[in-house]
């Protein structure tokens, strides 16, 4: 008899892993990696080899990683840059009407799909329809203007005419997102499946192939005439196309970043980040909208009391947990209800329910959950266990795990028994996670570029049924009353103090408690330069980008 | 695995002389005995040996590469991975045991019936059985894996079902092999009830190289468990379970090493002194050839 065949070249494969692991730490001498090629002339050509993360299950749709792909190939009515500031890219200008309810937007003459079709007015019309249209409908663009969308006319040929039913204040900022990116009617008429992988827009590149699990192919669209108005340049892009990896292991993506295999690579592992810093040009974007939070399930389990929802709020050190976890790159966030970069942002609640475990066993005490001895608090002889599940893998990111981790040890000391289920990204997509029954806290984010998203998260219902985003399954009228005023006042003060006065109640009733906010991260080679994070999402444009010469003309 | 070479064995009344067999114990082999002995002691009494609480975090010593305080290092959420290793030795072995004796019992009941029976349900069986083989054992543990999620349980079932085909030809092979023996024939001769051939000679010879198959088979189950809680589909964190450990320390793989490392030679080091005393045994069963 002899040993199983299959041990062996395991042990050997640990082995080597063990061996592999020993490469110890890089320490490469500080400086600016890119001072070499500052201010370089750009240089037409090359294809620049992209490492991102997540992998959507169609090109267009309504994740953030959806839009991040859609910025490549199609252009938006509008661009955001800081500060919530709109300005023109397909719309060169726009009016509302008195009663803030009719938008007319002046398109850009002469600008063409990339299958030679016009992009007029009539085309625009098409895309508003077919996003709210349920056969082909985008979540997303239906979380934002579903309720306010009425009609859309095409005046002439560039000149769009959008009819609300109420007056929506962050309108233009919504449109300023890669979901609301106008796609081509034509292909648009061959339906949702054929979009899905070969959608057809007007932007900067052109969809050449997509190999699923592989890479997105994309080539320079040569006639481009429409870059936004916050674009370093206007006509087509400067290198010859971009290979879009995937490569969701973040130790590999690093990898081919430091092995030359990729150009830029997304989201910089966090524990080499100062190493990036060193070697690469380094950017971060820290998203607005709602931050990655604690959703706490209001209607069903211990969280249904409030006392208990604010004792978990002070059980554990969140801040000191995200950092450490994070390695002090991604930022805490304790204001549960809005990212810290978001417009109207309320900075009063940045420090929500600080770490207090006397306060968080005082409260829990008050509750009627008391300690029994073992550790885990009891009331009624039903023990304090929750369930707090996390979308593992591409939604949440390994040093998220950590975090939670983190904070479920300092959970323990003040009697929860918090138990961790980590989802799959197809067990979260398929709606396993979206009943009371199915959790006690999940862990939440929905990017946006306006407090407006306050309105998509919080509402109970939607038309037709719940509200899908509402993960804590709160409902309180007050709230939603304040944010739809928000959202339909245009008087800028009036307005910031009416979202301020939601993320109160939001933070006050302990519906969602903070962590930390999303980011989009890039790391570049020194002499890609001119890669950028637009504003409105964080998504990547290469449309500016370019290869400089070494030895360039600094 | 390949079919096993059918062993000759003698009359079940052979006994092993154990005090003869250690006065063969090399050094190496003693290393294995006490690596072993090591990591059973851990898995029974791991407070014993563990300096620290597996799962105490500690933010402020993240990531603290080996001293004296923590000789084997800190992790990302600043627990000792000394002791983590120690209290995963339970989790290890108990999936290795478990999923062993799985593997074994079902090998066992299909083994046996197709070396016994006759020729139609012997042929039906090594049907099922080649069925089973044509699955490599990771694809079979991730069809477990996706249809009832991860965790402890499905590991065990996973790993059990997928290495159980494999033993099973091997002690069908065994099983003919016995029955065909001069000794069960001459038990045959002497006017023996069937069942009583099978109960007293058959069943108790043919099953001798399970020792062996056990001591291999742990180990072996240790690395595929590990195998698939390193891509995230076995026990979830921060469970120190080793594979578990693995897949967490990944990440930080160009910063920490000792994060991959100390697991990986846990896992190593306890699959190959299992297998060293595996070997030992066979030798042993087989009359001391080296």
């Amino acid at each position: 008899m002899r040993t199983p065949k299959t041990l062996l070249p395991l042990a050997l494969l640990a082995a080597g892993l063990t061996l592999a692991a020993c490469g110890g730490n890089d320490s490469a001498s500080g400086g600016d990696p890119g001072a070499a090629f500052a201010g370089a002339t750009p240089v037409k050509g090359g294809t620049i080899s992209y490492g991102h993360e997540q992998e959507p299950p169609c090109l267009i749709g309504g994740w953030v990683q959806q839009a991040y792909i859609e910025r490549q190939f199609a252009d938006s009515l509008v661009s955001q840059v800081k500060e919530g500031e709109i300005v023109p890219w397909l719309a060169t200008k726009w009016k509302v009407s008195d009663d803030q309810k009719t938008w007319t937007f002046t398109l850009k003459p002469g600008v063409k799909f990339t299958d030679g079709t016009p992009l007029n007015a009539a085309a625009v019309k098409t895309n508003f329809e077919t996003w709210l249209n349920p056969k082909s409908l985008n979540p997303t663009v239906d979380a934002y203007i579903g309720e306010y969308y009425k009609s859309s006319k095409a005046l002439n040929d560039t000149t769009f005419e959008l009819t609300l039913t109420k007056p929506y204040a962050p309108l233009l900022s919504a449109l300023s997102q890669g979901y609301f990116g106008i796609l081509s009617p034509k292909q648009l008429a061959k339906g949702p499946q054929v979009n899905c992988e070969q959608p057809v827009g007007s932007g900067p590149f052109i969809v050449k192939k997509w190999n699923r699990g592989k890479n997105i192919e994309f080539v320079k669209n040569p006639n481009y005439n429409s870059a936004p108005a916050n674009a370093k340049h206007q006509g087509p892009a400067y290198v010859d196309g971009i290979t879009w990896k995937f490569l969701g292991d973040q130790t590999v993506r690093y990898g081919s970043l430091t092995s030359g295999e990729s150009n830029v690579i997304y989201n910089v592992p966090t524990v080499n980040w100062k190493d990036a810093k060193q070697k690469f040009e380094v950017q971060q974007y820290i998203t607005p909208g709602r931050p990655v939070t604690f959703s706490l399930n209001t209607v069903k389990g211990p969280f249904t009391d409030k006392l208990v929802r604010q004792a978990f709020g002070y059980a554990a050190d969140r801040k000191a947990a995200v950092e450490s976890a994070f390695n002090d790159v991604i930022p805490y966030n304790g204001n549960g209800a809005l990212s810290q970069s978001t417009p109207d942002y309320d900075k009063g609640l940045a420090d929500a329910y600080p770490y207090d475990p006397e306060k968080a066993a005082q409260l829990l005490d008050q509750a009627g959950w008391k300690e029994n001895g073992d550790g885990v608090r009891e009331k009624d002889g039903k023990k304090l266990t929750v369930n707090l599940v996390y979308p593992a893998g591409a939604v949440f990111s390994a040093e998220g795990a950590t975090a939670l981790q983190n904070i479920q040890e300092q959970l323990k000391q003040v009697g929860f028994d918090a138990k961790l289920t980590a989802a799959t990204q197809s067990e979260v997509f398929s709606g396993k996670y979206s009943t009371p029954d199915s959790y006690d806290a999940i862990t939440w984010y929905w990017t946006s570029p306006t407090a407006g998203v306050l309105y998509i998260v919080w509402r109970q219902n939607l038309k037709d049924r719940p509200n899908g985003n509402n993960s804590s399954f709160y409902n309180n009228p007050t709230l939603e009353n304040t944010i739809e005023k928000a959202n339909s006042t245009l008087d800028p003060a009036e307005q910031k103090a009416l979202y301020a006065k939601a993320q109160k109640i939001i933070v006050d009733e302990a519906a969602a408690i903070g962590l930390y906010t999303q980011t989009t991260s890039l790391a570049s080679e020194p002499k890609l330069r001119d890669v950028w994070i637009e504003n409105s999402q964080g998504e990547p444009v290469f449309h500016d980008a370019f290869f400089a010469k070494e030895g360039g003309d600094s | 695995m390949s079919a096993a070479p059918i062993t000759p064995v003698g009359p079940a009344t052979t006994r092993v002389d154990v005090s003869g067999a250690l006065r063969g114990v090399r050094p190496g082999l003693a290393l294995a005995f006490a690596i072993v002995g090591f990591f059973v002691v851990s898995a029974l009494l791991p407070a014993l040996l563990a300096p620290y609480d597996p799962f105490d975090v500690n933010l402020r010593d993240a990531l603290q590469a080996p001293t004296l305080a923590h000789p084997l290092g800190t992790d990302q959420s600043g627990r000792d991975v000394l002791s983590r290793v120690i209290y995963g030795a339970r989790e290890s072995l108990y999936i290795g045991l478990a999923a062993t004796a799985l593997s074994l019992t079902i090998a066992l009941v299909l083994g046996v019936a197709a070396g016994l029976s006759g020729k139609f349900t012997d042929g039906v069986i090594n049907r099922f059985i080649e069925v089973l083989f044509a699955f490599p054992v990771l694809l079979l543990a991730l069809l477990f894996v996706t249809v009832f999620g991860a965790g402890t349980t499905t590991l065990i079932v996973a790993v059990g079902v997928g290495t159980a085909p494999g033993y099973a030809r091997m002690i069908r092979g065994q099983v003919l092999a016995v029955k065909n023996s001069g000794y069960v024939e001459a038990a045959g001769a002497l006017g023996h009830s069937y069942p009583r051939i099978v109960r007293r000679h058959i069943l108790p010879n043919a099953m001798r190289p399970l020792v062996v198959l056990l001591t291999l088979g742990v180990g072996q189950a240790i690395v595929w468990a590990s195998g698939l809680a390193f891509l995230g589909l076995g026990v979830a964190p921060p469970s120190p379970e080793w594979g578990a450990q693995l897949d967490a320390g990944r990440t930080y793989i160009t910063q920490a090493w000792w994060l991959e490392v100390m697991p990986g030679l846990a896992i190593v080091w306890f699959a190959l002194a299992l297998t060293a005393i595996g070997r030992w045994i066979q030798q042993r069963l087989e009359g001391g050839q080296r």
